[in-house]
């Protein structure tokens, strides 16, 4: 019984081992390669499944010999187990690449995160990166309507206006960072403040799970407008869904994914060389491919945007008490 | 079960680790105040329902002349084969705003979102866990002879089932009431898909959203002291049921005689059963299958816009190696807790199997996700990343679905039968083989079913105790779910379902045709 069983699980382990190369040119990268032609790196990522292992495949490439061991989970399962790990003797990955700048704050003032290298420094704007962390890809929170709904909202402040009473759809901050990314920015804007959210409320907005849930919602016909997404909105409109993509007044709302190198990994070259690797042309175009903003500025895409941005460190020191104050206005 | 027990310690020193002064204030803040209330009502209102349906399903199927009995209980038990989040978003594409019921016949059915759905589709997942302790009950403890004597003294159908049946069924009610509640208390799936958009929130949803930031220390305690609440607040209920439940053995002398219909001939129940299979399973099941079909969210459900593309897109990638992965864990700790299970019970330490019980259940209490830390900061220094790790979760977590099932059966076992085999020669060996373990065969079975399905299509523990090497079907799942397709998620979710169904069918049948 326990031989047959092992052999079982060894033959999933190989099966799930076998990954095929998918990209064919050889890429001119400017990454200095790691030191040992073995090397491993373990990445903990968040990021959407396609995206990662575009971008992985394509280092694998580059550097024959190297292998990137990834363990994906969505936010909330990647951040519990950072949390259990940092309890228990250290967490054991060498890079982490979030969805969200928010996390990554505390594990800066921890003291987890090395220092970003120069070579990022050269290609990243400041506003999208740290001392210690580096966004890689932008999410734009954006406003979705129905194809029917004319006139169409022009601006956030709109949302709150008594034709859309009841027909409001927006994402729980409580469950997608980028939900809190939006919070934080309007908190900070004197214009909205937490104010904006009262109104919302009263007007009738529903608060979903995650900004998916507002572009299905919106597609359905529960709601007319809603605060999403980009990518996903875009996803859904590619797919055919009657439904509208509007960059409100006076931005969509950047958020930036970042990634890091820990200060314990193993092998902090080969880390390095990875972090370096997601913002070479190569792969910020294999983001781009996927649906998701590159962070660099020289990259093609299509879909560019007037943005805002929240400021990551106030609101990261802020976040219990945004979230309470939110809380007591849409419950939950 | 020490291996078990031992995470659920690692966590109350977590929590004790923050301060009982600052655990105490997290608990009590206004925040968590409305999310513990909502919890313990509902948890109070699923367990009422689940019982009385899952009971009335029991008496329909196994003492009344229903119509495709043996199909009909298949249906009765096919919401613990479909995941809960497949459930939730089923019954929200079936009968939320804009759902099929709602483009067919132009009624959304009020409340979905909300309370009453959270509680409805609570209801579906745990009446079959109802179903199964009771059905099993009637089959190895409730006695045919009792019943058919009393209707031969002239009682009439309805007297025997208060007066015979339903009392001797007490110890399986109070043991599916225990199972129901903490099944409640820990689900997340339809709390975060039904409840959150109305702004009602559970312990559990405060819980997932405290780990999201966990990289906070305040919210991380926050989500570990709510876990040990739910934990106490199993107990505080659990306890007192076991001990009254449990406790009271009824004096057997008698093996239950085989089977034969003796309850009423009359059909009605069994049309009412089929009835509510229609509109909690059927209907919601064909509206994700639309879903899955369609082109795009949004688009009229008609044949012109379907495709298949889907489900080529769920069927990507390493969806199968992980398959198998599941379904080698699932059965192994379905097989696990069965034995651990089977080896307690014929050992006949009651109180140490009491006891036993209820410390299954508390593991069973903590959500998957905080019970994957509690793992994790138990034996992460050893067992990290390895399929054991998840293993060992998966027992941990459904210890209690396989116990509560054996030991329920096993309580109602009447003790003169081995007597009688150890008094004509046979030895302890002989004895539990030969009388034993073949009375229990039915429990044993629903046990192990019950543990297997549970593990195949549990979704949180693993996709945060995965490594390289592994992943499991949850890790997929998610990781697809997460592409944001809810196209794709509904046709991964059909294919799962399918899957699953195609696994349990036959094993069910079997179950069946063994008693």
């Amino acid at each position: 019984m326990w031989r047959r069983l092992s052999t079982v699980m060894l033959a999933g382990l190989l099966a799930a081992c076998g990954t095929e190369a998918a990209q064919d040119q050889p890429s001119p990268v400017e990454t200095t390669a790691p030191s040992a032609s073995a090397a491993t790196v373990r990445l903990y990522t968040s990021v959407t499944e396609d995206t990662v292992e575009a971008v992985v495949d394509g280092y694998q490439d580059a550097f024959p010999g190297t292998k990137v061991e990834v363990f994906r989970a969505p936010t909330g399962e990647l951040t519990a187990r950072i949390a259990a790990e940092q309890r228990e003797g250290g967490v054991r990955a060498d890079v982490l690449w979030l969805t969200d700048p928010l996390s990554m704050q505390q594990y800066d003032a921890d003291g987890l995160l090395a220092p970003v290298p120069p070579t990022a420094e050269a290609v990243v704007p400041p506003e999208y990166r740290s001392d210690t962390f580096v966004g890689t890809r932008i999410l734009n929170m954006v406003i979705v309507a129905g194809e029917d709904v004319d006139p169409a909202p022009q601006s956030w402040s709109d949302l709150a206006d008594p034709r859309f009473a009841d027909a409001v759809a927006i994402p729980d901050p409580s469950f997608a960072g980028s939900a809190f990314g939006a919070l934080g920015y309007f908190a900070q804007d004197d214009d909205f403040g937490l104010d904006y959210y009262r109104q919302l409320a009263e007007n009738g907005a529903v608060q979903v799970s995650a900004p998916d849930d507002v572009v299905t919602g919106v597609a359905e016909g529960r709601y007319a407008v809603g605060m999403t997404l980009d990518n996903s909105a875009r996803t859904a409109m590619e797919n055919g869904s009657p439904i509208e993509l509007i960059a409100p007044e006076p931005g969509a709302i950047a958020i930036y994914s970042p990634i890091a190198v820990l200060t314990s990994a193993a092998d902090p070259d080969a880390a390095t060389s990875f972090t370096d690797f997601v913002l070479t042309e190569e792969a910020q175009e294999a983001i781009a491919k996927t649906g998701w903003e590159p962070i660099r500025d020289d990259v093609a895409w299509p879909h560019d945007l007037p943005q805002v941005a929240p400021d990551w460190a106030a609101i990261s020191d802020q976040q219990e008490q945004l979230l309470e104050e939110y809380r007591a206005i849409f419950g939950g | 079960m020490l291996l078990a027990g031992f995470p659920l310690f690692e966590l109350l020193a977590a929590a004790a680790a923050q301060g009982w002064v600052n655990a105490a204030r997290s608990l009590v803040g206004a925040a968590t105040a409305a999310p513990v209330v909502n919890t313990l009502w509902t948890g109070a209102m699923v367990t009422a329902v689940a019982v009385a349906g899952g009971t009335a399903a029991a008496i329909a199927t196994e003492r009344s002349a229903a119509p495709a009995r043996r199909w009909l209980r298949l249906a009765l038990l096919l919401p613990l084969v479909i995941p809960s989040f497949v459930a939730a978003l089923s019954w929200a594409q079936a009968y939320g705003p804009a759902g099929l019921v709602d483009d067919l016949l132009g009624v959304a059915v009020p409340g979905v979102y909300g309370p009453f759905g959270v509680v409805a589709v609570l209801v579906v997942e745990a009446l079959p866990l109802a179903y199964l302790a009771v059905a099993s009950g009637l089959a190895s403890r409730a006695e045919p002879d009792l019943e058919r004597a009393a209707r031969a003294s002239g009682a009439s159908a309805r007297q025997v089932l208060v007066t015979v049946t339903l009392p001797l069924l007490r110890p399986a009610l109070a043991g599916a009431a225990a199972l129901v509640f903490v099944t409640t208390v820990n689900a997340f799936g339809a709390p975060a898909i039904l409840g959150l958009p109305a702004r009602f929130s559970t312990v559990t949803t405060r819980i997932y959203s405290d780990l999201a930031f966990a990289a906070s220390p305040a919210a991380f305690a926050r989500a570990v002291t709510l876990s040990a609440a739910l934990v106490v607040l199993t107990l505080a209920v659990v306890a007192p049921a076991d001990a009254r439940g449990l406790g009271r053995g009824a004096v057997r002398t008698a093996v239950p005689a085989g089977g034969g219909s003796t309850g009423t001939s009359a059909r009605w129940p069994g049309v009412a059963a089929w009835a509510y299979v229609v509109v909690v399973t059927a209907v919601p099941l064909l509206a994700l299958v639309l879903m899955a079909l369609t082109r795009a969210v949004g688009v009229v459900p008609t044949p012109a816009n379907w495709t298949l593309a889907h489900f080529a897109e769920a069927l990507d990638g390493d969806t199968v190696a992980a398959l198998g992965r599941s379904v080698v864990l699932a059965g192994a700790a379905a097989t696990v807790v069965v034995l651990l299970g089977g080896l307690l019970t014929v050992l006949r330490h009651r109180r140490l199997g009491r006891g036993l019980g209820t410390v299954a259940i508390l593991s069973f209490a903590v959500p998957g996700t905080t019970l994957a830390v509690a793992m994790l900061l138990a034996y992460g220094p050893w067992l990290r990343d390895t399929v054991a790790l998840i293993l060992l979760a998966y027992v941990a977590k459904f210890w209690a679905l396989g116990h509560r099932t054996v030991a329920g059966a096993a309580d109602g076992l009447p003790a003169d039968l081995s007597r009688a085999a150890r008094v004509s020669g046979a030895n302890a060996l002989t004895a539990i083989r030969t009388v034993v373990v073949p009375l229990l065969r039915p429990a044993f079975a629903a046990a192990w079913l019950a543990v297997f399905l549970f593990g195949l299509h549990e979704l949180t523990m693993s996709s945060l105790l995965y490594g390289p090497g592994s992943k499991t079907l949850a890790v997929v799942i998610l990781n697809l779910a997460q592409l944001g397709d809810p196209t794709v998620t509904s046709a991964l979710a059909v294919l799962l379902t399918a899957l699953l169904l195609a696994v349990a069918t036959p094993l069910l049948l079997v179950v069946r045709a063994k008693r």
